[in-house]
């Protein structure tokens, strides 16, 4: 294709990176969990697509692979597991809300800004085709992060584990190319692993405490 | 020759957890479960020995394509996985028995909680053999997710909230070091090119002089945050005490004995490429710093404990503070001292736990102020318990106060990294006194309190011999023995990996 230059190239891996982005700040806005997690299946699919322009730009065959896995695993399997696991709760919204929306969304911004800071002296020595991703990367895990300190139902917090890993992965394929084949393997099965573990637990916890909000996990205290 | 046979032994050491794991989903009797456990436990301890006898002769052993490296370090490491997994499997012969015929566990679960154990294990020593970072990674991840299960074992409320809280800050902080290897993949590459052995420790110390210094240190801040919540360091640490209370015995002894060992030794992996490329000062002044707060708020937390379950789990937090300190602090001595302190910590801490499962059973509360007279309850716990209370306080005979003096002195000696000054020195010598002046008191306090007084009269006295007390005395005799003797092999292994970590 030949208007596909390094430069356009560039532009429209960049442009992948600022949709995982703002997926992301619609989770922390979304206060129904059926919509979070559809939010995170469209998060997965943009990442997987990303990371098949810089397979195909840079000619690296196994960020295909990484990449059909992506869709397979975060795209489908994960969020099926995720709303049947909803289905079962007896709440379907965050009521209460540790940080309100406005304020996540402000907090959230300076994280990104935080995250541009902190990977500047970095950022020079990166490829030319996936300079911005890394910070933008680290914006991703950062949010999630903050989410999961944020949100305080099960279900939640653990969408904002995987948008994590989604922001870690963002960042192996932006800066490296992809990790070596084998740990990406390893990566992906650690993460299905989780969130069916989770999901479990959702299950036992709704059983044992009536709810999944994890503000009433507190029978363990000094 | 001795290459295959090192080959070999190491197929073994990760084959062996691995088929023991599978073959216990198949059998039904709790006497198979435990006889083809012990079995493997058994050859995993031969292979280790087998490995650690070429590592002392020939140095480093690598495997499998370079998939596997293994030096003094990782044989150390393998070393505590080894006895403490051994101590550990005879304990579970009566532990598990007796829950089952009590009804705690259904005899059909105890397959799961066997198959659990094995992945567990099978994780940690892949942690501690890959060559690649990335997969040390992926192993480490896989430590949490074997034993989040194991921590919720009793699916009681407690447990339940326990072993979720341990999934979601483990496997969180986590996260963020996988973000250093990334970030140390990064680096690399920039070095070597497009090549997949870009991880590999081999390759990432041949290069290490050329790689970026301000990649590596912010790489090496994600390693340390993430890696230092699984060895639960002060802030990262409120998982830890849940987790301990409430897990099965044996598998606290392994989460506190082994499974904060192998993160630290993850810390160590990579602060040894970092520190090549970066000052040493940069690295020790964080495992320092972090290391002195988790050690003083670790021992003003034992004086609050009234659960001693969670007080042993403090005085987890408390001792790997101090090995950090050594850590960071450097220099022959502190290294020394620190890896010393990891393995004695590791049999005492486990030790403490085996008794403290026995009491559990038989007072049905871990209440510290309902339990009285355990010596004359079960006379083989309590002297268990004393033993390893003794040593965790750090009273002289005990190697754990030989190594907390070793690190005091390195502190005194070569002086806090990064520029603290002499202020900074002695205010830090006279916090570490300090706070374990209190922790020696806290723990001394406690445990006399619960070996002697007057039993409840509900509780049956009485203590009949059985596998599990092979465990107590394994381990007891260890720490006994380590007061007075290192025995040479093992002074050779620690030198050898105090030497790797730049205490040469």
């Amino acid at each position: 294709m030949p208007w596909l230059t390094p430069h356009v190239g560039a532009q429209l891996v960049d442009l992948g990176s600022v949709m995982l982005l703002l997926t992301c700040f619609a989770i922390v806005a979304q206060r129904r969990l059926s919509a979070c997690v559809d939010l995170f299946a469209l998060q997965s699919v943009f990442l997987a697509m990303t990371a098949t322009l810089v397979a195909f730009l840079t000619g690296t065959r196994h960020i295909y692979i990484a990449a059909a896995l992506t869709v397979a695993v975060k795209g489908f399997v994960i969020p099926r597991v995720l709303r049947r696991v909803i289905e079962r709760l007896n709440v379907t919204r965050e009521l209460v809300m540790n940080v309100n929306v406005p304020a996540s969304l402000l907090i959230c911004g300076a994280l990104v800004m935080t995250a541009f800071f902190i990977t500047r002296p970095i950022i020079s020595f990166g490829h030319l085709l996936t300079r911005n991703s890394l910070a933008i990367a680290l914006a991703i895990v950062l949010i999630g992060f903050f989410t999961m300190i944020a949100r305080q139902k099960a279900v939640t917090q653990l969408i904002a584990f995987l948008v994590m890993e989604n922001g870690l992965f963002l960042g192996a394929t932006a800066a490296t190319y992809g990790m070596p084949l084998i740990v990406e393997l390893g990566v992906f099965f650690d993460v299905l692993v989780a969130a069916l573990i989770a999901g479990i637990y959702t299950n036992r916890l709704q059983d044992a405490f009536d709810s999944v909000d994890t503000s009433r996990l507190s029978e363990l205290k000094e | 020759m001795t290459v295959t046979i090192t080959t070999m032994a190491v197929a073994v050491l990760l084959c062996a957890p691995f088929a023991a794991g599978c073959w216990s989903l198949l059998i039904r009797t709790s006497r198979q479960l435990h006889l083809v456990n012990l079995g493997s436990m058994g050859l995993l301890v031969a292979a280790e020995i087998l490995i650690a006898r070429t590592v002392l002769t020939q140095g480093a052993v690598t495997a499998f394509d370079e998939m596997v490296y293994i030096d003094a370090l990782s044989s150390m490491i393998l070393f505590i996985i080894g006895i403490v997994g051994l101590a550990c499997s005879l304990y579970m012969r009566s532990y598990m028995d007796e829950q089952v015929a009590r009804g705690t566990v259904a005899p059909n679960r105890l397959n799961l909680f066997f198959f659990l154990f094995h992945m567990f294990l099978l994780a940690m020593v892949l942690a501690t053999v890959a060559n690649s970072l990335g997969v040390q990674w992926v192993a480490i991840e896989a430590t949490t997710l074997a034993t989040t299960f194991l921590i919720a074992f009793w699916r009681r409320r407690e447990s339940l909230e326990a072993g979720w809280k341990y999934l979601i800050l483990c496997s969180v902080g986590i996260s963020l070091a996988l973000f250093g290897v990334v970030l140390m993949y990064y680096s690399s590459l920039r070095v070597l090119g497009d090549v997949s052995s870009a991880l590999n420790i081999t390759q990432l110390q041949a290069i290490a002089t050329q790689l970026d210094a301000h990649i590596l240190k912010l790489a090496f801040v994600f390693l340390f945050v993430g890696y230092g919540t699984k060895v639960g360091l002060v802030p990262m640490h409120s998982w830890l005490p849940d987790a301990y209370a409430e897990a099965p015995a044996p598998v606290a002894a392994m989460l506190a004995g082994v499974l904060e060992t192998v993160a630290v030794y993850a810390i160590l992996r990579s602060r040894g490429i970092v520190d090549q490329a970066v000052s040493p000062e940069f690295s020790g002044s964080l495992l320092a710093l972090f290391g002195l707060v988790s050690f003083s708020i670790a021992a003003l937390f034992l004086l609050l404990q009234h659960n001693y379950k969670r007080m042993l789990a403090y005085s987890s937090i408390e001792h790997m503070g101090l090995a950090m300190v050594g850590f960071g602090v450097g220099g022959p001595i502190g290294i020394f001292g620190g890896l010393f302190h990891l393995v004695n910590h590791a049999f005492a801490k486990s030790l403490a736990f085996f008794a403290a499962g026995n009491i559990h059973q038989r007072y049905k509360t871990v209440e510290i102020g309902e339990v009285h007279g355990v010596a004359s309850v079960m006379p083989g716990s309590a002297l268990a318990l004393l033993v390893a209370g003794l040593a965790l306080a750090a009273l002289p005979p005990f190697a754990l106060f030989a190594s907390e003096m070793q690190i005091v002195t390195a502190l005194g000696t070569s002086g806090l990294p990064g520029g603290w000054g002499s202020r900074g020195v002695s205010g830090s010598i006279l916090l570490l006194l300090l706070c374990s002046l209190v922790a020696f008191a806290a723990l001394l306090y406690r445990i006399t309190g619960m070996v002697w007084g007057a039993a409840p009269a509900a509780v049956t006295r009485g203590e009949p011999w059985s596998t599990g007390h092979l465990s107590l005395v394994l381990l007891g005799l260890l720490l006994v023995g380590l007061c007075w003797v290192l025995p040479s092999p093992l002074r050779q292994l620690l030198d050898m990996a105090s030497a790797l970590l730049g205490g040469g």
